[in-house]
This record gives C-alpha cells, structure tokens and sequence, in this order.
C-alpha cells in the first residue's frame, strides 16, 4: 500500500529528497546479501510504497512539496532530476513569493486557510494516483514558521478530509540552542496540535544527529545535508520492505498501519524515537564486523539508558530489578535515568538474521506495568540487507525519551509567555493567548502521562 | 442370510445412501460378488459393513449439518454499501442472478466482491440487548489497557476501510476494462469470476468440476432424505430375520473378499456396539441437561433476575416494534432478496429485477443513522451512570476527555 509524503518548508523539502534518494539508492543496490528474485521483491515493495512509475520508466516520488519561498523547493526538484534514478512529479509543488517569517500564527492562520484549497488539491491528486492507499508521511520542523504553522494547519485538514487514513508527522525537534528566539512557542503551538490531529509524531532531534555525525561519521564541518543523510538513513532503516508476520515470503503490504498499530494506539502517547545501530562512515565499514548480539546489546542499552547513539552509552544504568512489587517502580524512576518504555518495535536487516535473540527486549522490567512484553514488544526479520550494513537494527520506541527534552521546551516557553514576551507577533494573526494556554495543558499532561508509567 | 425382498422404494433409499457415501468408496458391482442368497440382499451386503461400524446415527448426523451449512454458505454475509462508489454519473446496478455459483462452495475467504446477496431489511439491524447483568472482573484492570486496545480495534477499522477502498478501486479498474468482453451486451462487462476465469482457465474447470461432485452429492442426499424411512423401516426387518439365523450363517461360503471383517456374530456385536452408543449418547444427554438445569436454577429466581427478564422482554418488544413500523413505512417498492451481481451502466437503464445502486446507498444509509442514534443514545446513558457514580463519591473530580 502507498504512502503519501507532505515536504513543508525548508527542513520538510530538504529531508524528504534524502528519504527518497536513500530509499531508491538501497532499493537498487546490489549488496543486498540475497538471491535475485528477492531482490526484485524488495524493489517492486518499496517502489510501490513511495514511487509511481511514468512512461519510461523513471520512478517518481510519491510527494508534494509545500514552501513559501521558491528557492528550496527548485534546489529540491533539480537534485532530483540531476540524479537521473527517479524525480518528482512536475506538478507537485506548491510555492509562494514569500516567507513567512518564523511567524508560526502567520503560517497557521494566514498562509494555510489562504493557500488550503491548492495545497488540498495537489495531495488529493496524488493520493487518487494510489491504487491501494496506506496514508502521509508529513515531514516538518517544530519551531521554523512556515513548516510549522502551514504543517499544523495541513495535518488538521488532512485529519478532516481523509479520516480513516493514517497520517505520521516526522517533526525535527530544533537545537536546544537555537537561533530562532520563539522557537519554544512554535515548538509548543505545533506539538499540541499535531498531538490532536496526527496518529502518531516520530521525532527526530538536531542535537542527536548533530552528534552523530561529528562522533560516528567523524564529519569535520557538518552541514545540514550530512544530518539529513543520516536522517533519511534511519527512516530508511524503518520504512523499507519488512517481512510480514504471517508468512516469510511476502513483503508486508502496510507498514505503516502495522507499526502505528504497535505503538501507537493510546491517544496519549504519541511520540515516538528512533535509535539505530550501527552508524558510522563508508570507510570505516570496511573494516568493522558486527555480530546480532552485540548490535542487540548495545541497541538495548541505549533503549534503557536513553543513549542517542552507541558511543558514550552509560552502562550503568540497569532496570528496576524484579524482586520489587510493581509499585516500587514508581520510586524507583524518579530520577527518569531509566527509560521505562510504552512498546518498542526492533528491525532487523541482514546476515543470519533468523539467528538473532531479542529475548532481552522481552523483559517485563522494561515495561510499564500496564503493558505484558508479549503485547508491548514486536519484531519484524528481513533477511535482505539495508544500505551496505551487512547487519543493522533500527528501534522505534514509544518510551520516555523526550520526556525530558519536552519538559525543557514547555518550561522555557512557559517562562517568555508568563513576561508575555513576542505574544503579540501571534495574536496579530488569531493565536490568542487562549491558544497558549490550551497548548500549555495539552503538553503538560503528554508529559505527566509518560512521567507516570 | 435370507432377507426380504427390497422392493424399489427400499433399492431407491440404498442408492441414496451409497452415492451420499464419500467417493472413495468403491460400490462393487453385484454380479461380482459370490452369493447363493438372492439377490435382493446383495445391496444391504454392500453397506452393512460400511455403514453400520460407523453408528449410523453420526454419519446421518453429518448429512443432517452438511444441509443446514447450505443456506449459511449461500447466505455469506456481503456489505454492498463498500462495494458502490460515491454518487457519481455512472449508474450501478444490482442484477438478480438465478445462481451465484461462487457462494454454494464451503469457500473460506468469502465473497468475492461483486457478487453478493440483498437481505431484507432485517439483516442490517444489530440488536443490540442490554448490558449482561453481571461483570467478571479478574482483578483492577489499568484503564490505560483499555484504552490501548481500543486504539488497537481503531486502527483495525481504518485499515479496513482502507483495504475496502482499495478493493473498490481495483473491481472498478476490472469492470472498465473488460467494457464490452461480455457476450451479454445488457451487461457490458466482466465481473471479477468471470475475468477470474478467463485468466486462469485451469482453475476454473476445477471449480466446476467440484462444482458438479457437490451437486451430485446434494442430490444423493435429498434422494435419500426422501426414502429413509422406507430404508430403515427394511432394515428393521432385515435384522430381525438375520439374528436369530446367526448361528446357520456359519455353514455358508464366505463372505465378499472385499468384506473380511464380517463373520459370525459381527453382527451381534454390531447391534450390541448400536445399543450402547445410544445408551451413552442417553447418560451424556442425561448429564447435560441436569448440569443446565442446575446452572438455570443458579441463576436465582430473585428480582434481580425477574427484573433483568422484563428488561429484555420490553427491548425486544420495542425493537420488534421498530422493526414493524421500518417495514410498514418502507413497504413501498418491493425490494428483491437472492443473489445480486454489480453492474456498471453508463445509460442508468435497469431490469425489473434489478436494483439501484444509489436505492441502496440510501436505504443503508438511513440504517446507518439508525444505528448512530442507537449507539448515541446508550453513550448518553453510559455518561450519565458515569456522572451518577462520580457524583457519589466526594471529592471526586471528573475531567471529561480532550474531545476532537
């Protein structure tokens, strides 16, 4: 079944083009480490998912792109075509003249009920190009304007207009530095909304990437396009062809339904993150050679510690141990150095995977006490390797990570909105301070939800 | 063994039995076997060591459910609503079929997509009773599990709709492109057997091949429920010549070399099998019925039963009068019940049999609302049993959810 994606503004363009580019790149390589005929399984899997095929022969992206400014959407579509393995549609971009300033009101309440008609039309066509329809793949960043405003306004019309649809946010959560000073209120307006209107909200932080890159990849000067490659990397890892449960010889046919099903399907808890194993420089491949088990110990560790990436992980950090009633548990994790988690999904792709034990993912100690691992836990086998790792697992977890990171996020903007500072960039444009204050219990209580598991 | 004469109704009854027999069994012909008896008991040598070891009770008793599955398999639950496309130019309809071949076969998967069966309006309704009256709880259960699985049952049915709509997408695909393949030009294209059919010509003589073993079947099996009386009522008396003579059995020639269990007193011992089964099929009978008696009578006499009873007596009686008054008001164009197949139409013109598609659409989805106000109203009630509760215990705060 096909997948949809919605790129809007700049960081939505600019990653969807890594994701398709990595996607298709993986899908035709030939380091697969299995037969032919799988091969061409795989492809024709993936392809179906996020490509449509035109005359000749040439994939083109299942996509729409959305930005106010013209230039990073035209940069987007010449890449495309300039890599002669697949382009986008000619007619599935959407531009303006203009920005929109970082202005999140300006985006949600000018720019999206303006433009809504047009932006509507352009996905209703792609999605009617789709003999069997899955749902979207939005992708955004939290606290930029136009991404963010336009992209709460379009997961709100697309949660209207296609209901029964599954519709997925991957949001950049910004840098805990960063250069826009009312990031924090963007951050805010766009998790509460989406948290309404979106099934589930895959969240990738700048930070963590930044730092894969500079210690995995040792990249000395890290652009945006390197921390969108090992983006796309991830998303590859999750999203290409996996067996379905059922039987090993057919690629499954909804992905994503399977893995919302898993992981999400309490209206509370909706994040979700994505750790993966292993991470590192083409050269450095070369020479490394992984076993299941240590790949799985590591990934479990980082599950536990609430590690970014596989080096540094604090060993430390153990889970409560099972001889104490389950009311202990509570007490134990006021400290939030364990990560209890909701459910988790491992992927694993490659050499021997039949072979690898994830029994350790089953520990009921992991869990919530609400949920058995038998129901919480899931794993999907695929014997055909991903992107020349001969041996990779990808985690996607529903878990505390980003309690803390969100509870940042709300206590800053709490903090400007109490000395009422900038409100009246965004009740110039209908955002009230009504609006601030429903996003501000909205959020509070996603964060009290996974501070009491 | 002498026997009585057959007669044809009796013969009529055997040969019912025989082919009902499953077609490994291999009837030999009489002039095969080795008598010097008349030939009249030749074919009651054929069954008897077939039928009889295997009480005969229980393979009449298969026969017996094999019939009543028929109209279960011919009646497979079928949805036209998810079959129809939006109201658009073209016209659909629904034209009565005489047969629906697919659905007479025990198929597993079901329905093929535009073949399906109309009901009347009595299927579509879900009666919907009253709440049991009594909750097992197996300890506190964490709402948070509740509300887990109900996500999960959410996103089955939006997976379903989904897969619904592709299954639209792809008949509508079929039935454009075999636009004028179909020798019957009123109906103008292929349905999804007969492209079926067309695309795998192998499987299709299967089909028919099972096809027409069924039908045999079936009509050995209602020959047969025709003259059993007539046949038992022969081997009555057939047994009542033959245990006496048991022990003259001895000096004749052997039996059927095909029949090498039967010898002296197999007999007896067959009857004597018959007799007890039935006297264990009585003590298990017998056993049942008091162990629901007791429960029945567990389940107390006191008001609260004589309370629950009059409850679902008057919703039944109101859904019974829901159900009339439905009728009577939609009593006006009659509406054809049988096998229906989809047809897609540009000029809209319709049979007298057939039924219109956008009709249907509006039946059902009157139904439907039907149903919504049903399933608003016991929310309703669900609120306000919740709100008394909470009203009940001081203190306590209730935060109704974060509403869409």
């Amino acid at each position: 079944m096909s997948i949809v994606t919605v790129q809007l503004g700049q960081c939505g363009n600019q990653i969807g083009f890594e994701v398709f580019d990595a996607l298709l790149r993986d899908s035709q390589s030939s380091h697969g480490l299995c037969c032919k005929r799988e091969n061409e399984a795989y492809q024709a899997s993936c392809k179906e998912r996020f490509f449509s095929e035109e005359e000749n022969g040439v994939p083109i992206a299942r996509a729409v792109l959305v930005d106010m400014e013209p230039k990073v959407i035209n940069q987007t579509l010449s890449k495309a075509a300039q890599s002669g393995r697949w382009k986008y549609g000619q007619h599935a971009c959407f531009c303006q003249k203009q920005g929109s300033g970082n202005n999140w009101a300006y985006g949600y309440s000018v720019h999206g009920p303006r433009h809504e008609e047009s932006i509507m039309n352009l996905i209703r066509k792609e999605v009617e190009k789709c003999d069997s329809f899955s749902g979207f793949f939005i992708i955004m960043s939290m606290a930029g304007g136009t991404g963010s405003g336009i992209g709460a306004f379009v997961t709100q019309n697309l949660q209207d207009q296609y209901s029964n649809s599954l519709k997925m946010n991957q949001i950049i959560w910004p840098y805990g530095t960063g250069e826009v000073i009312v990031q924090n209120y963007n951050s805010i307006l766009t998790l509460s909304h989406l948290y309404r209107s979106s099934d589930a909200l895959l969240v990738h932080e700048n930070d963590a990437v930044h730092k894969i890159c500079a210690k995995l990849m040792n990249i000395k000067q890290i652009s945006f396009s390197d921390i969108n490659q090992v983006l796309a990397h991830q998303l590859g890892s999750v999203f290409q062809p996996t067996y379905s449960a059922e039987s090993s010889f057919h690629y499954r046919r909804n992905p994503l339904g399977d893995l919302m099903e898993h992981l999400v399907p309490h209206p509370e808890f909706k994040m979700l993150s994505v750790r993966n194993v292993p991470h590192m420089s083409e050269n450095s491949l070369a020479y490394s050679t992984f076993t299941w088990a240590g790949l799985l110990k590591h990934l479990r560790q980082m599950l536990i510690s609430n590690a970014k990436m596989e080096e540094g992980i604090d060993w430390h950090v153990r889970p409560p141990s099972s001889g104490l009633p389950s009311l202990g548990k509570k007490s134990l994790n006021k400290d939030l150095h364990f990560n209890t988690s909701i459910a988790n999904l491992v992927i694993l792709r490659g050499k021997d995977v039949q072979s690898a034990d994830v029994e350790g993912f089953k520990d009921p100690a992991l869990y919530t006490s609400w949920l058995e691992p038998v129901n919480a836990f899931n794993v999907w086998k695929t014997q055909r390797a991903f992107s020349k790792y001969e041996k990779s697992a990808v985690l996607v977890s529903n878990s505390q990570f980003l309690v803390k990171p969100l509870d940042m996020i709300v206590g800053k903007a709490w903090n400007m909105f109490a000395s009422k500072a900038y409100i009246h960039q965004y009740t110039k444009f209908g955002i009230e301070e009504e609006d601030f204050l429903d996003s501000f219990t909205s959020l509070e209580q996603v964060v009290a939800s996974y501070c009491n598991l | 063994m002498r026997g009585r004469r057959v007669g044809a109704a009796g013969a009529r009854a055997i040969a019912g039995v025989s082919r009902s027999l499953p077609s490994d069994h291999s009837p030999r012909s009489s002039g095969r076997a080795k008598f010097d008896r008349p030939d009249d008991s030749a074919p009651w040598q054929l069954l008897l060591p077939r039928a009889l070891p295997i009480p005969a009770g229980k393979r009449l008793a298969s026969i017996a459910l094999g019939k009543a599955a028929l109209p279960a398999l011919c009646f497979a639950r079928a949805n036209p609503r998810a079959a129809l496309p939006a109201a658009g130019s073209v016209g659909w309809l629904l034209r009565a079929e005489d047969l629906c071949p697919r659905q007479m076969l025990p198929d597993p998967s079901g329905p093929l997509g535009d073949e399906m069966t109309v009901w009347g309006q009595c299927d579509a309704l879900a009666s919907l009773g009253p709440p049991a009256p009594h909750m097992e709880t197996e300890g506190p259960v964490d709402v948070r599990h509740v509300q887990w699985l109900m996500g999960k049952l959410r996103f089955r049915w939006r997976q379903l709709v989904s897969s619904q709509q592709e299954q639209c997408a792809l008949l509508s695909k079929i039935h454009l492109y075999t636009h004028g393949c179909h020798s019957d030009q009123s109906l103008g294209h292929l349905s999804v057997t007969e492209a079926e059919m067309l695309r795998d010509p192998e499987g299709g003589q299967q089909l028919l091949r099972t096809l027409e073993q069924e039908n045999r079947r079936l009509e050995a099996v209602l020959a047969w429920r025709r003259t059993e009386l007539v046949f038992w009522q022969w081997m009555d008396t057939v047994l009542g010549t033959c245990a006496p003579e048991a022990p003259a059995a001895a000096s004749q020639p052997t039996f059927l070399p095909w029949v090498p269990e039967c010898g002296d007193g197999e007999l007896e011992l067959v009857v004597r099998e018959l007799q007890t089964l039935e006297e264990e099929l009585r003590e298990a009978a017998e056993r049942r019925r008091v162990a629901w008696e007791a429960k029945a009578r567990g389940c107390g006499r006191g008001p609260e039963w004589s309370a629950t009873r009059r409850a679902s007596q008057e919703t039944v009686e109101k859904e019974l009068g829901a159900l009339q008054r439905r009728w009577e008001q939609d009593s006006g164009p009659a509406q054809a019940h049988g096998p229906h197949r989809l047809v897609r139409r540009e000029d809209g013109a319709a049979g007298d049999r057939d039924l219109r598609a956008a009709e249907l659409i509006r039946t059902l989805r009157s139904q439907e609302a039907c149903l919504e106000a049903m399933l608003r109203q016991l929310q309703g009630q669900c609120r306000q049993e919740l709100a008394r509760v909470a009203g009940a215990l001081p203190g306590l705060i209730w935060i109704p959810p974060p509403g869409r």
